[in-house]
């Protein structure tokens, strides 16, 4: 098998030259257990920082840490939404809306509660002043009636 | 924005920092210590999260420093890491070989400088770019590639001569 990639890489990252990707690549390399005898002097420096990516802390110490700044309760979780300004306002259409319920309700009863109190409305208690003119005429008339009477009282007695 | 917590953007990083601080301490118990102290540094500055521009970058240095200041104060002094199996298919006098390899690179590992051992974990072992590292350790990206290329030069000088 060909290693002269490898062994291009191998180089190319002893002289700083190589990217994170290929890195890893040769870190993927000497993780297998076929390495050839000539690359396998390497492979220990890979192995150790294998060993050394591997190390980490236990739970305790995160459960430690929450305690240690308080924030040890169960995270609460939150869901975002989006509220539109119309949305916003529709407590305030609710009350206005009650509100006008309840002053119909109001007049209602008090139109109710007034009516009782006060005699049916006829036409001779809306305009009994206008009734009176009808049967006995206006003001005018009457007095014209009056002023004419004398005349033809008169005609009628030189007559 | 993103939302920063410490729970889901702080603690994850405690692997990260005690492989760091593992690195620096070489020592399991002294490297829990140094990620706790920086934990609840990070913490402390709750506040100002929002303001800084990279958190985990804020946190590897603190623990970095923490880390450099334990030794300090104890006088440098390392040591060996347990040390798990990891040849499982080969014979035992391989595995013992490649055991004592892997060993022997990791005494190296400890005989580099600080700032080159931190270097090498942070590109080999956490994938971190050099502009990463550098932003990291307050250094420039040339710097970066200067101080590891010395130290990947070391290694391979001493496996080859070995």
């Amino acid at each position: 098998m060909d290693y002269k990639y490898i062994e291009q890489l191998l180089e190319r990252y002893w002289e700083c030259q190589t990217t994170l990707e290929e890195e890893a690549i040769l870190r993927t390399f000497f993780r297998q257990e076929d390495v050839p005898a000539s690359l396998l002097p390497y492979r220990a420096l890979f192995i150790e920082e294998d060993e050394m990516a591997a190390e980490h802390l236990g739970k305790d110490f995160r459960e430690k840490m929450l305690r240690l700044v308080g924030e040890d309760a169960p995270a609460q979780v939150c869901k975002a939404r989006r509220v539109t300004f119309m949305r916003r306002l529709r407590p305030f259409y609710r009350a206005a809306g009650l509100v006008a319920i309840l002053l119909t309700i109001g007049n209602a009863a008090h139109q109710s509660f007034t009516d009782e109190e006060t005699p049916p409305q006829t036409a001779e208690t809306i305009a009994p002043d206008s009734i009176q003119q009808i049967l006995m005429g206006t003001p005018e008339q009457q007095s014209a009636e009056l002023t004419a009477q004398p005349i033809d009282s008169i005609g009628s007695l030189t007559r | 924005m993103e939302n920063i917590s410490f729970r889901t953007t702080v603690l994850p990083l405690s692997d990260k920092l005690y492989r760091l601080a593992l690195r620096i301490t070489m020592n399991r118990a002294e490297a829990e210590d140094v990620v706790q102290d920086t934990l609840l540094k990070v913490w402390e500055h709750r506040q100002e999260w929002e303001q800084i521009d990279n958190l985990e970058a804020f946190a590897i240095a603190t623990c970095r420093n923490r880390a450099l200041d334990l030794l300090k104060r104890a006088g440098r002094r390392t040591e060996n890491l347990d040390e798990t199996a990891h040849f499982s298919s080969h014979t035992p006098q391989e595995q013992l070989e490649a055991r004592e390899e892997v060993s022997l690179v990791r005494k190296l590992m400890e005989g580099l400088p600080e700032v080159q051992r931190t270097i090498m974990l942070l590109r080999d072992i956490e994938g971190k770019t050099y502009q990463e590292i550098a932003q990291t350790l307050d250094i420039s990206e040339t710097q970066v590639k200067v101080y590891l290329h010395r130290a990947r030069t070391k290694i391979k000088e001493w496996i080859t001569n070995t």
